[in-house]
């Protein structure tokens, strides 16, 4: 038994002249809940729409539980999918659109009916079997559409956006419901959405896609915390990226050259002296203080050019010779514009990240 | 007692008023002609400025089924309407699916090419149609006067389906397939019922239309093919408004039925345009 239970091997799909998805390759453990991220139009649609059978690939192969689906139809990959738009069947009842799977596969009434039971529970929708869709919330149709993916128990539970169309603290809510509801199944789970925070939160793994391409796949921390590409940094959380120049290769560190000033950083492979990278950090991880004393390690010299108070926190650009710096601090110490500051950024916080690099993972 | 006081209060409100004041207004512009076919039919000897008339009988009845008759009429009236039904149902399917759901270049042409015999004045439409079918030995056979109702039918046909098919939503079809479905079980199972009250909707207006048609039924009719608004319309120059009456209450019969029936079995909102996703 393989341990992959969705293998996307390779894929290349074309839309004309535009390349949808470019050599993507992703595995999928089996029980883990994988989102694709990114941007629309980045191909994580594309990627799903493959595995699903909605799409073709132009070259490379999809593999579910160890089997070359690539050409198998849609209808036969034993799929359970939850649509953006719910996708219900207007015209059934709740009961009729769960039962649909079922009915199918041509299974008898009385088990149709229990496993259809089973299934409303899961989603807390008792009670509402002979209600047609329009007459529910937008939760509760998303919730039978989940019920009407689970309700034959297949190997693979896709999402495309399921909580685009709620509003905010609905969402919040569901988000936890199908993370539980996944892991007490143990059902293998691909989740496409293009909203970092749910990603992060839902997720086992995350694969970061952009312009076609998977850019990193990691846990949320991984991702949030190293990020391989610029684009994955931008894409997730605030980021500043800082123009330097790396100075020595050390085995504890490197060393760059931001603005004349030296910054130690945590070393990585495939940098050499002289090599033009950029140094990023997460502002709400830059410390400030006033300009008094001397420079410690690590610390740059600039001043304020503006603040932002934002409640829980304050905003400040710092100007650095020319190279602006956002800071996030969450400390009482307040700094007036055109403050001299001394802007410390923590070695163990630093990261070299190639701008070269578009496609990390190929 | 209070629900009526409420109710009267309500009635008197200013804005309610000048509504159904405007109601009432339409609904006897719409009804009076109607009421006074019915007393036509129904009524003897009512002549000069007698409100009512003075005797109630039948008989104008009996003599509209048997002198004009009736039974060969409705006959050969349901037959073409059938037939146009038929046709027009059949042509709408595949050119509303290609209109409604493909990408196709000049589709606003192709509309108003459709819509072309709809537009023209009919009589002028019904000319060219009766020497292009004297030509054809069309005249007079149930299915050349069927078939020249086809040209404003059709049209009809197409529009209903056409936005029936753009309504239907591809996504709600690709959930079928991921359930299990393959192709003819997601027609059998999700399309046909999505689309099934745009084809009622489709056949009943195609229906009245050919059932009422006359222009181009008065083109295009011969002895074999006498429709009932054909009929009506000669019993008028024949000049005895009794029968003419009764006849055309006859007429509006089927019409009523149909009307009564999309009230009680296919909603009327659901029809045009079927179901629109969630």
């Amino acid at each position: 038994m393989s341990d992959w239970m969705i293998e996307l091997v390779d894929v290349t799909k074309r839309y004309g002249n535009i390349v949808a998805n470019d050599h993507v390759t992703l595995r999928i453990r089996r029980g883990e809940l994988m989102t694709l991220l990114g941007p629309s139009g980045c191909g994580k649609t594309t990627a799903l729409r493959c595995i699903t059978g909605q799409n073709i690939p132009d070259e490379g192969r999809v593999l579910i539980d160890g089997k070359d689906v690539t050409d198998v139809p849609t209808h036969r990959r034993e799929l359970g999918m939850v649509f953006q738009n719910f996708a219900l069947f207007p015209h059934m009842t709740v009961f009729e659109n769960v039962e649909f799977p079922l009915m199918i596969r041509g299974m008898n009434k009385a088990e149709r009916a229990a496993m259809v039971k089973d299934a409303l529970k899961l989603v807390r929708l008792e009670g509402y079997e002979k209600h047609y869709p329009r007459q529910l919330s937008g939760g509760q149709q998303q919730r039978v559409g989940l019920a009407r993916a689970l309700v034959y128990r297949p190997k693979v539970l896709l999402l495309d956006e399921p909580l685009s169309n709620l509003d905010a603290k609905l969402r919040e809510e569901m988000r936890f419901e199908i993370k539980d509801l996944q892991k007490r199944l143990g059902i293998t789970a691909v989740y496409v959405t293009h909203d970092q925070e749910e990603a992060l939160a839902l997720s086992d793994r995350v694969a970061v896609m952009n312009k076609g391409c998977v850019q990193q796949v990691g846990t949320p921390a991984e991702i949030y915390d190293h990020p391989a590409t610029k684009f994955v940094a931008d894409f997730i959380g605030l980021s500043d990226f800082i123009p330097a120049k790396v100075v020595a290769v050390e085995s504890e560190r490197v060393v760059l050259d931001v603005q004349g000033e030296r910054i130690a950083v945590p070393p990585v492979e495939s940098v050499h002296v002289g090599l033009d990278v950029l140094l990023f950090i997460r502002p709400n991880d830059v410390r400030l203080r006033a300009a008094e004393g001397d420079r410690r390690p690590n610390e740059v010299a600039g001043t304020i050019a503006k603040s932002t108070y934002l409640g829980d926190k304050f905003d400040y650009r710092v100007d650095v010779q020319g190279v602006e710096i956002r800071v996030q601090t969450h400390g009482a110490e307040r700094f007036e514009n055109g403050q001299a500051v001394y802007v410390h950024l923590p070695y163990e916080r630093c990261r070299i990240i190639l701008e070269s690099l578009i496609c990390a993972v190929r | 007692m209070k629900t009526l006081r409420q109710y009267l209060k309500a009635l008197l409100n200013a804005k309610k008023l000048l509504a159904y004041t405007f109601l009432l207004c339409f609904f006897l512009w719409v009804t009076t002609p109607f009421l006074m076919i019915l007393l036509k039919s129904v009524g003897r000897n009512w002549f000069g400025k007698l409100w009512l008339p003075p005797e109630f009988t039948l008989d104008w009845y009996t003599w509209a089924i048997t002198v004009t008759n009736i039974p060969e009429v409705l006959r050969n009236t349901l037959v073409i309407a059938g037939i146009a039904v038929g046709i027009s149902t059949l042509i709408a399917i595949p050119t509303g699916w290609a209109l409604g759901r493909r990408r196709i270049p000049g589709k606003e042409a192709i509309m108003s090419t459709i819509l072309l015999p709809r537009m023209i004045p009919p009589i002028a439409y019904a000319l060219g149609v009766a020497q292009i079918f004297y030509r054809l030995h069309l005249i007079d056979t149930h299915i050349g006067v069927a078939i020249a109702h086809v040209a404003i039918c059709a049209p009809y046909a197409i529009l209903v389906l056409s936005s029936t098919f753009e309504g239907l939503d591809e996504r709600v079809l690709e959930a079928a397939s991921v359930c299990g479905a393959n192709n003819l079980r997601t027609f059998f199972h999700i399309t046909l019922p999505l689309v099934m009250p745009g084809i009622l909707s489709s056949i009943i207006f195609t229906f009245t239309t050919s059932y009422n048609e006359f222009t181009l039924t008065l083109m295009t009719y011969g002895p074999k093919t006498i429709t009932l608004p054909v009929r009506t319309y000669l019993a008028v120059g024949e000049g005895y408004w009794e029968v003419t009456s009764a006849l055309s209450m006859i007429l509006i019969i089927p019409s009523l039925f149909v009307l009564f029936m999309i009230q009680r079995q296919v909603q009327p909102e659901k029809l045009v345009g079927g179901f629109k996703g969630v």
